[in-house]
Formats: C-alpha cells, sequence, structure tokens
C-alpha cells in the first residue's frame, strides 16, 4: 500500500488518467445497469405488485396475456379468494388537451384479491364500469383527478378516480378498471370471463386441457421483449465488465513493464516478491474504488437530474454488487502483471 | 572466520557449442573488517561472480558460504531473506524508485525488515557522508547522477549489511566522489567490521582496498 499510494501521489496526471477511464466505465455501467432494471422492472412492476404465483392462459395462448382467452366453460365455476380473474386489452387513453398515451387496461373483478389489495397513491377504487384508476404517470404527464378519458376508439367515457404508484407492464402504463369494461374495450362477448387467472398460490391448477398453467417468472420472461431486453442488456454490461478489466490490466501491465527494473534492485536487495505483488494489487485496488467513489457520485448527480419519465432505477444493493464486480475484475485485471514481478531476475539489473 | 567464501566455483552458461566457461574454479573470501576488490575488463566475468557471491545465480559447480552457512542450500525465500538482513547490494544501474524522495527509499527496507536497519542519527550521519544529506526530500529526477549513485549507496547500507556487495559503485562519479567513496567503503569495513566486495573497473578505488583480485578470462588471481 506504502508503494501502492507513493507512486499514485508522484504520478498524478499517469493516475489521474487510469481512474478518468474507470470513473467512464464504472459511471456507464451503473447507467447501464440502472436503466436495465428500470426498464425491467417498468415491464413487471404491476406483476410484481399482485404478489402472485401462478397464472393460467389459455393453451394456444403462446405464454401471451394478449392473446388468451378465457371461457365460462374453461374456468372454474368458483375461484377462491387466492385466486382473481384479470382482463387485458391495450388501448390508447386520450382525453382533450391531454397527450395520447398508450397503455394496457386490466379488468379486474372488484371483490377479487388484486383490487382488494391495490393501494392507491389518490383517489378511490373504481365503483362502477365508467371509473377507472390509472398509472401516477398519467398525473405526471397532466392528467387528474375526476377527468374523463376515452380509451381507443370506443366512444365510451371512463372517469379517472384514482391514481397508483408502479402500475405498468410491459413498460406501458396500467389503466386499472372493471371487466365488463374490459370486455366491452375486447368488444367481446358476456360469454368470455377474462384473459387469464391468476394466483398467490404455487400449487394452483384446475384438471382443464384448455388452460395451461405457469409459475410468475415463466410468464415474466415470455413478456414481450422482456428477455431480449435483458440479454441486451446484460451482454453489454458483462462487455464493459470485460473491458474494465483489459483497462485495468493494461494500464498495470504497461506500469509494470516500466518497473521492472526497479523491481529487480528491490528483489536483488531481499525484497521478498509478495511484497511488490501487493504494492501491485493495492495499486489496482485504490485506481478501481477512486474510480467507482467518482462513478458513483457522478450516477448519483444523474439519479438527481433524471427526469422521472426516463425509465431508471438506482437500486443501491444492486449498483453495490454491481461495484463490488468491478472490484473483483481490478483483482483480476491486476493478477496479470503479477506473473512479470514473480518472474523478475535480479541478475539482469547486475553488470553490464 | 571468513563473512564470505566461495569455494571451487564454475559458471557455464549456453549449451553444447555455445557454452560459455564464465567462471572457472572461482576460490574467493571476503573477511569481515576488509575491503576487497575486484576488477577486470568488460566479460571478464566480475558481474557473475558477483551475482553467484550475492545468492542470485547458482554456480554449476562449487559452494558458497555466507558465515560458514552453504548459500546454495537454503530455499530461494531463504535466500531472499538472507540478502534483505546480511548483504547490502550497491548496483550500478542505482534503480532509485523515481517515485519515492531520498529519504523514502530506505521506508521500504524498513517496512520488511523491522529491525536491525541503522537508526535515524546512524543514516543522518550516513547521508551527511556521502554528501545527500540536504537532498532529503528532494526525487530521484531532480538528482545528478552522482548524486543518485550515493543514494543508491546509502540504501545498500542502510539495513546494517554485514557484507555489502558494490558492482560499479563508482561508474558515475567525479574524481573527488571516488575518492570520498572509496575512503567511505574502507571506513565502513573498518569501523563496522563490514565486509566489503566491489567489482569494479575503477583503479582508482585500488588505494582504499585491502585485498585486490583480478578476474580474467574467469579466472580469479590475487594481485599485489
Amino acid at each position: 500500500m506504502f508503494l501502492a499510494l507513493k507512486e499514485i501521489k508522484h504520478e498524478k496526471l499517469r493516475y489521474s488518467l487510469i481512474i478518468a477511464m474507470i470513473v467512464l466505465i464504472s459511471y456507464l455501467i451503473f447507467i447501464l445497469t440502472s436503466l436495465a432494471l428500470g426498464l425491467a422492472r417498468e415491464n413487471t412492476n404491476a406483476i410484481e405488485s399482485w404478489n402472485i404465483q401462478r397464472i393460467a392462459l389459455s393453451q394456444d395462448a403462446n405464454v401471451s396475456l394478449s392473446q388468451s382467452l378465457l371461457t365460462k366453460q374453461q374456468v372454474p365455476a368458483k375461484l377462491s379468494g387466492h385466486e382473481a380473474y384479470i382482463g387485458q386489452v391495450p388501448v390508447v387513453a386520450k382525453a382533450s388537451g391531454e397527450p395520447k398515451t398508450s397503455a394496457q387496461f386490466i379488468g379486474l373483478q372488484s371483490q377479487q384479491f388484486i383490487a382488494k389489495n391495490m393501494q392507491l397513491a389518490a383517489g378511490h377504487k373504481p365503483t362502477t364500469n365508467q371509473e377507472v384508476v390509472v398509472d401516477t404517470s398519467f398525473k405526471n404527464a397532466g392528467y387528474h383527478l375526476g377527468q374523463k378519458i376515452r380509451l381507443s376508439s370506443t366512444s365510451q367515457q371512463f372517469k379517472i378516480v384514482g391514481f397508483i404508484n408502479n402500475a405498468k407492464i410491459n413498460i406501458a402504463p396500467i389503466v386499472y378498471g372493471t371487466l365488463t369494461a374490459w370486455r366491452s374495450l375486447k368488444n367481446v362477448g358476456p360469454n368470455l370471463v377474462a384473459s387469464a387467472i391468476v394466483s398467490q398460490t404455487s400449487h394452483f391448477s384446475q384438471k382443464n386441457d384448455d388452460l395451461k398453467y405457469y409459475s410468475t417468472k415463466q410468464f415474466i420472461n415470455k413478456l414481450p421483449g422482456y428477455s431480449a431486453q435483458n440479454s441486451t442488456f446484460a451482454f453489454m454490461i458483462g462487455f464493459l465488465m470485460i473491458i474494465s478489466l483489459i483497462v485495468i490490466a493494461v494500464f498495470l501491465y504497461i506500469l509494470t513493464v516500466q518497473k521492472l527494473q526497479n523491481y529487480a534492485v528491490l528483489r536483488a536487495q531481499g525484497i521478498p516478491a509478495k511484497t511488490l505483488v501487493g504494492a501491485t494489487i493495492s495499486q489496482a485496488m485504490i485506481l478501481v474504488i477512486s474510480g467507482l467513489i467518482i462513478g458513483t457520485a457522478l450516477t448519483a448527480l444523474t439519479a438527481l437530474a433524471m427526469p422521472a419519465n426516463v425509465p431508471m432505477t438506482f437500486d443501491l444493493p444492486i449498483l453495490g454488487a454491481v461495484a463490488l464486480g468491478l472490484v473483483v475484475t481490478g483483482i483480476i485485471g491486476a493478477l496479470f502483471p503479477t506473473r512479470m514481478i514473480l518472474r523478475v531476475d535480479p541478475v539482469s539489473v547486475i553488470g553490464g | 572466520m571468513s563473512a564470505i567464501k566461495l569455494t571451487n566455483i564454475n559458471k557455464f552458461f549456453g549449451h553444447k557449442a555455445s557454452r560459455v566457461h564464465v567462471l572457472r574454479d572461482i576460490n574467493f573470501t571476503a573477511e569481515a573488517g576488509e575491503l576487497s576488490l575486484v576488477i577486470g575488463p568488460s566479460g571478464s566475468g566480475k558481474s557473475t561472480f558477483l551475482t553467484i557471491a550475492g545468492g542470485l545465480q547458482t554456480p554449476n559447480s562449487g559452494q558458497v558460504e555466507l558465515d560458514q552457512q552453504p548459500l546454495y542450500a537454503l530455499t530461494a525465500k531463504q535466500r531472499d531473506n538472507l540478502r534483505l538482513n546480511k548483504i547490502g547490494f550497491i548496483l550500478q544501474a542505482y534503480n532509485l524508485l523515481p517515485y519515492l524522495t531520498v529519504r523514502e527509499q530506505f521506508s521500504l527496507a524498513e517496512r520488511v525488515k523491522k529491525q536491525g536497519n541503522l537508526t535515524s542519527s546512524a543514516l543522518e550521519t550516513l547521508l551527511e557522508q556521502l554528501g545527500i544529506a540536504e537532498f532529503q526530500h528532494q526525487y530521484p529526477a531532480e538528482l545528478s547522477g552522482g548524486q543518485k549513485q550515493r543514494v543508491a549507496i546509502a540504501r545498500a547500507l542502510y539495513t546494517n549489511p554485514e557484507i555489502v556487495l558494490a558492482d560499479e559503485p563508482t561508474a558515475a562519479l567525479d574524481s573527488e566522489r571516488v575518492k570520498e567513496v572509496g575512503q567511505l567503503l574502507a571506513d565502513l569495513a573498518k569501523s563496522q567490521h563490514k565486509a566489503i566486495v566491489v567489482v569494479t573497473h575503477d583503479l582508482r578505488l585500488r588505494d582504499y582496498a585491502d585485498q585486490v583480485y583480478e578476474i580474467l578470462d574467469g579466472k580469479i588471481s590475487k594481485t599485489a
């Protein structure tokens, strides 16, 4: 640590540049992670708020909620208190003077657990088929309680009676209403009950070949674009980690090559190789941790400055794990030049 | 009792047709309290002699004893430890750490070898003797070649070694400094009872040596 600190202090410009590289990489990784997390959560926020374990869709829906339709004949005569119907239909919400908003209408039955457990940020739950509760992003876009909105091209008007936080599915805000309203928007007859049955229990199933059951995880992974989007971000973050490893390894390698003569003298004097290896690893640690601290500060400033409609989630435990990953990357990067240190030949500096 | 003793040392480099016999049946002893000078032209094997004497390079045959302890019977780690505690190296390429001040050059050894180093006052005296006390807070880049070499000498002596092995220690010094360094090494040998072995081209150091050896074509002989 002594050698590492002294060298960094003496070679301020050189090490500042390395730290600057690490700052940029860590900042980019933090922002991408937050963006990935934000987008992932916008896909699943609502599903997670329902706190469900299992979902039943029609057999041929290919795990797609929007393709699933359940008839009266396919569903059980009576659901337990742990199950609920949901009807889903994509809509475009519009109101005079407000921007059009693409949304997902979710029809619920007021006596079932999803509607009962709904925690509103403002207003009350729908009491009629013409009332809806909408995601707070509507509020941020200028909509207000009591405002009448039209959904898709129907002439029917709905009144916003409540706002709810984090009600998003597939990155679209949710408009919660009744199953009757859903039938109307979906333009289906009374024989169709819902799009799906969701359950709070992991063992929910019925003897019915027309239904197929999925765990929440399976269902989320099959949300349109969800896996592809997550894989893309995972690859980007992974590649950035590899790039940071290469940057650290290359810089330390070049710096170590320049110091080999000095190290050879120190080895001749009997300074153990582990002291010199320790200095290199400490140096990598100092560089990475300094870069991470500045990168974290920049990320925090970005989080403060970021508009609410940007889908970013700054989750401290996850960002902490990413930072830890970068520290480990730094250690691995520092291990490459240590091989040279271990092999340095003190004889090389004697004579000539 | 010899501080360092080389018996029948042979060293070869290369293989088969390209094999070179660098040291031939070298027998050498250095006593505590003496300054021994090993002179010889370039390529005579002086540096190889020094590296073998310092436990840095294994001979093909023969034995090196430090304080009657066979050096090459020790593990590499034990030899590291022995060098740190008993041998001081003064090298032609002084290789001071550029990011440490003169004073800090001693800190690394101090961190590894916790005891037996020069006291602050003894180090101060040494730095004054070497004429570098005033440069203590300067970095090597701010020193001349001669000043750097004197710092390297001080660094070798800081751990208070019993044996000092020097490779061309006066290569970068002017005549005046050569006299001072020669006198200093001779004084250190006498006053602190150290065995000092210097390999050099510099015949100006002959005046300060107790023993003078010459290496020629890998063979060593004592000169008058």
